[in-house]
């Protein structure tokens, strides 16, 4: 049990204060014992006693024992919480500004890593270090005092206590090694449910349930004998511990009852063991486990905590590239919203696009379209690139985007009201943007209107209607540019032709309109098309 | 707290037997700790009192040392039997829980089997599942073996030492531990249950900002959303704060039990041994024994700190439960004739009509599409046929059976609906199909392969032992959803209802498919929700659905 090269990096300050109140508080227990045996040992030689003060005084350490140790944990929580907050705040700070997905995942495993998997480090962080003090401390002055009362009793702690970390380490390698080599079957229940109730309207509408349920409980039950056969294998290291413990207080037990009966006459610096020695051995024996005990059970989180630094660590190693601008809403920038794209892949020249103008980009699958769309609304940074007459960076983006209206490809809704989606923080009302989309008969239908929660599940709205909404958030507050990504694909024709109007409509105004598209029909209705397939500009 | 019992009675209900042996150990185990240390402590006194009084040679050493080594070696062992025994009871009641919820769900309405598709709420529920772990093993089993063992000790200390010391002894702690629970426990529920609140809120809003950022930060909102976040982790480490502020007291409180446990039972039997009513041996026990129970106290502490999260999850998890009922088995009634809609209205999830009076017949070796524009209502139709949505008004029948009235195994041998969005598991090609028909032959497998134009994909890939990965993942779009049309022929209904069943297959391979299905089922009356033209074109008659009047 020493401390493994790479120390946790949640943990990196070492809060000594805590670590000694801690120990502090395990040494009180020798002066409790102390006053227990004296009182004890006067009271069965029928001398003089007070056992009401050695009760007082026995309660008074006692109190001062659980104060200590209280503020000992109180700091190593505190110290936990403020790790997890800040690590927390880093991941939401580096994840909010990221231009894509790194090779860590996507939402759910970045949620998981900052979320349930920091949570399981809790434990090591609040109790590991405070052990580890304790073993460092505690068993050594027991021993030295047990061997200033009798070298026997000593001798007996001495071997007991060094054997315990040995064999608890031979089984626990054991128990890891059965356990690396079922591991990927074992975390796999939740897995297993979790699929089945993605699939519970299929399982249902083919009638298979019964089979479902008896092969999934049947899986569980494997689960659980193989889960039983490593767990079978790791308890034996805590009951290695306990063995050792109770046969090293068993012996201490036993030598100082004889000796006190004079069957025994060695094992002391020359006179009998007196009663109250005996007395204060016994009642020191536990506590010199305790704190191996202790580590023991702290030892087991630290797994938990080493597969979340792990994950850590596999995330900062790609930081990946962040999206210019901060994200807040700022003035917008002035002058006419001339855009210049300079050369690139796809576009041999470079492009100016005026304010007014109608221009879709066309091309095959995987040619760049969305991504020249999110270059021109600034959501990757791109060296070279205008808008009106100022080179779009990390200064203008936030300007420049306060003119842009944004329809993305894939609807996916904050847990807002529809209200607060198409305002968009831009504040004003809603009423021409909602005609403009045609969202009156949507919003009519809703039971609480504009006032209706959308969120995870789409408040329950259809697809195209959702695309409306995106429509309709994209001409609030009559922006100068409109990007549109596919704002066609996946409708059928009837409002496929309603967004294609708005659109039109909107630029109709003097708004600069660009799609990325494979409609036809809707390319055909622009003033220009930018191919990224080949030819730039079929039609300048 | 309800919630906690239901779970709870069904937990011990189920796994009642380990149960019973865990707890048994747990009292054994727990009671030979206290013993020893009574034993030890009486033990050396004892002897010190025979050998300050020269009768050494008299006192019986060799059993109470043969009882304390006993002790001390069987309590090693007899944890490790109840480490076992308690956590197999409790894999047996987590997994028997997790086969409850599948049950449950699996029977549940459409609009909750709906929401559960959410991948939030989906975590959501594994995570209360997993809470609910520990409550047999840390809440369960110590209370109730805590509680036998501290009424042993009273009646053992009764009898050994004094009533005075007994009384101390047991009542201090009992009395202490139910005056936390009344004061602070409520509170405690209420913390762990906002703070779990705002450690689920972070978690989904951390989600909704990773997938939203490009949106967020297109409509300058990003700074704000993330704020918003970091406000939830924020709030939730507050909270954190003072849930630890209040497990650490209940800890220092309980530690003080056992301390005034133990000086009581010093001064106590002090005082008796000075008035010549025991003697220092027997206070000693006393002493020990109030120690002990340090031992018998400690988890009390998780108990309460880890209460509230079990209750939280409780209330969530216990919705999802199935009812006792168990259907009997009794042969299938498969229906046979023409699908028939008569007047039937249908309300939206969030209220509000959204078909009204529709009239339909599909008859058998027909196939009906349905045509409209997105929202209108296709889906839900198809869903009232296949008998998963209530109706608002009128009838669905086949043939002459109304479909409320047939039980849900005949209704699924009748009736068999692909949804618009299917979810396959991971597994074979041959899995996937049997999960339609256990009994299919490979020959009947390849037959519905075929009718789909998967006979060839299949054939150059493994055949029917080609892995199809987790979630299909292995397939494409389009050959993902030839598969799931495949699973649906091999039930051979008499009415197929399928939601947009060519989508992601190019013009030519729907065409194909849609042959297929009219081929391998020629007897059946198939009505489907379609918008495209190829769709549209191999239907025998089109129905376009129209809005409902407001």
């Amino acid at each position: 049990m020493t401390d493994s090269d790479t120390e946790f990096r949640l943990a990196r300050h070492r809060d000594r204060r805590a670590e000694a109140l801690s120990a502090a508080a395990a040494l009180i227990w020798i002066a409790q014992a102390a006053v227990l045996a004296q009182a004890l040992g006067a009271l069965l030689a029928g001398r003089a006693a007070a056992p009401v003060l050695a009760a007082l005084l026995f309660a008074g350490l006692g109190l001062a024992r659980i104060v200590l140790a209280e503020r000992a944990e109180a700091r190593a929580q505190a110290q936990a919480e403020r790790a997890l907050t800040e690590v927390r705040r880093q991941i939401v700070a580096v994840e909010a500004r990221r231009a894509s997905d790194g090779a860590f995942g996507g939402a759910g495993a970045v949620a998981a890593l900052a979320g349930d998997m920091l949570a399981m480090t809790e434990p090591y962080l609040t109790r590991y270090a405070l052990a580890r003090a304790r073993v460092m401390i505690v068993p050594p002055v027991i021993l030295v005092l047990a061997v200033w009362q009798s070298w026997a009793a000593g001798l007996v702690l001495l071997l007991a206590g060094p054997l315990i970390p040995v064999f608890m380490a031979l089984v626990g390698l054991a128990a890891k090694e059965e356990s690396r080599r079922q591991m990927t079957e074992i975390g796999g229940l939740n897995d297993l449910l979790v699929e089945r109730l993605g699939a519970v309207l299929d399982i249902r509408v083919l009638g298979a349930r019964p089979r479902v349920l008896d092969d999934f409980a049947a899986q569980a039950d494997r689960l659980r004998a193989r889960t039983m056969a490593v767990l079978r294998v790791a308890f034996l290291s805590s009951t290695v511990l306990e063995l050792f413990a109770a046969i090293g207080v068993a012996m201490i037990a036993v030598f100082v009852g004889f000796s006190l009966l004079g069957a025994i006459t060695f094992g002391t610096w020359g006179g009998p063991l007196t009663p109250e020695a005996g007395l204060f051995l016994l009642l020191l024996a536990p506590e010199f486990f305790q704190p191996l005990r202790d580590l023991a059970a702290a030892w087991h989180d630290k797994a938990a905590a080493e597969a979340a630094e792990d994950a850590l660590r596999h995330w900062q190693a790609d930081p990946g590239e962040g999206m210019p601008g901060t994200g807040r809403a700022v003035a917008p920038l002035v002058g006419p919203a001339l855009i210049r794209l300079p050369a690139g892949p796809g576009l041999p020249d470079g492009v100016d696009i005026p304010q007014g103008t109608r221009l879709a980009i066309t091309g095959p699958s995987g040619a760049g379209k969305t991504t020249l769309l999110h270059r021109i609304a600034g959501l990757v940074a791109t060296p070279g690139l205008e808008v009106c007459g100022v080179p779009l960076d990390g200064t203008t983006a936030d300007a420049w985007r306060a003119r842009v209206g944004w329809i993305p490809q894939a609807p996916r809704f904050p847990n807002e009201t529809l209200r607060q989606v198409i305002l968009a923080g831009r504040g004003g009302d809603p009423g021409a943007a909602v005609r403009a989309a045609a969202l009156e008969p949507v919003i009519a239908r809703l039971p609480r209107g504009l006032s209706t929660r959308l969120g995870e599940t789409g408040g329950g709205l259809s697809g195209g209607e959702a695309r409306r909404v995106l429509l309709a958030r994209a001409l609030q507050g009559a922006p100068d540019v409109i990007l549109a990504d596919e704002p066609t694909a996946d409708l059928d024709p009837e409002t496929a032709a309603l967004v294609t109007e708005g659109l039109l409509a909107a630029a109709g105004q003097g708004a600069t309109l660009i799609v990325a598209t494979h409609d036809l029909a809707l390319a055909a209705r622009m003033d220009r098309q930018l191919d990224l397939g080949g030819q730039a500009c079929a039609r300048c | 707290m309800r919630a906690l019992l239901i779970v709870l009675r069904r937990i011990v209900r189920e796994t009642w037997p380990t149960l019973a042996r865990g707890a048994a150990l747990t009292l054994v185990v727990l009671a030979m700790g206290v013993t020893l240390l009574g034993l030890s402590g009486w033990f050396i006194t004892a002897a010190a009192v025979a050998g300050l009084a020269g009768l050494g040679a008299t006192f019986d050493v060799f059993r109470p040392s043969a009882l304390v080594r006993f002790l001390a070696l069987g309590r090693a062992a007899a944890r490790y039997g109840e480490r076992v025994l308690t956590h197999d009871a409790t894999l047996r009641a987590l997994h028997r829980l997790r086969v409850d919820v599948l049950r449950g769900t699996l029977a549940a309405p459409l609009a909750q089997v709906q929401r559960l598709r959410g991948a939030e709420t989906l975590n959501r529920l594994t995570a209360d599942l997993d809470a609910l772990d520990g409550l047999t093993l840390r809440l369960v089993l110590p209370l109730a073996g805590g509680g036998l063992v501290l009424v042993g000790t009273g009646l053992a200390l009764w009898g050994l030492v004094t009533r005075a010391v007994a009384l101390w002894v047991v009542v201090v702690p009992v009395l202490g531990a139910c005056l936390v629970a009344a004061l602070r426990l409520r509170a405690m529920l209420r913390l762990s249950g906002r703070a779990e609140a705002a450690a689920q809120a972070f978690r989904s809003r951390l989600v909704t900002l990773i997938e939203t950022r490009r949106d967020l930060m297109a409509t300058g909102r990003l700074a704000a959303a993330a704020a918003a976040v970091t406000g939830a982790e924020d709030r939730r480490a507050a909270l954190r704060r003072q849930l630890d502020r209040e497990d650490r007291r209940v800890g220092a409180v309980l530690a003080g039990l056992v301390v005034l446990a133990a000086a009581g039972a010093l001064a106590l039997g002090g005082i008796a041994v000075q008035a010549g009513q025991i003697t220092a041996a027997q206070a000693a026990i006393g002493v020990f024994v109030a120690l002990a129970l340090g031992e018998v106290l400690a988890p009390l502490r998780r108990a309460f700190s880890d209460t509230g999260r079990m209750a939280d999850a409780a209330r969530r998890v216990a919705g999802r439960l199935p009812g006792d009922r168990h259907d009997e088995a009794r042969p299938l009634r498969r229906a046979a004739g023409a699908l028939r809609l008569d007047a039937v209205s249908l309300d939206r999830p969030g209220g509000g009509r959204l078909v009204a009076g529709l009239d339909l017949v599909v008859a058998p070796g027909e196939m009906v599409a349905l045509a409209g524009a997105s929202g209108i209502g296709k889906s839900t139709v198809l869903a009232a046929c296949a008998g998963l949505v209530p109706l608002a008004g009128g009838e669905v029948r086949i043939g002459a059976v109304p479909l409320h009235e047939m039980p849900e195994d005949d209704l699924r041998a009748t009736v068999t609906l692909v949804p618009q969005r299917s979810a396959l598991m991971a597994g074979t090609l041959r899995e996937a199909l049997h999960m339609a028909d256990p009994e299919a032959s490979d020959a009947a497998l390849w037959t519905v392969l075929r009718a789909v134009a998967l006979d060839d994909l299949a054939a150059s890939r493994g055949g029917l032992d080609m892995q199809i990965g987790s979630r299909g993942t292995a397939l494409s779009g389009g050959e993902a959803r030839r598969l799931v049309l495949a699973r649906a022929l091999l039930r051979r209904p008499a009415v197929l209802v399928l939601d947009e069943p060519t989508e992601g297959l190019d013009d030519a391979t729907a065409r194909q498919v849609l042959a297929g299905i009219r081929a391998t089922l020629p007897e059946a009356a198939c009505l489907l929700a379609a918008h495209r033209a190829v769709e549209l074109k191999a239907a025998d008659r089109v129905l376009s659905l129209t809005p409902a009047p407001a």
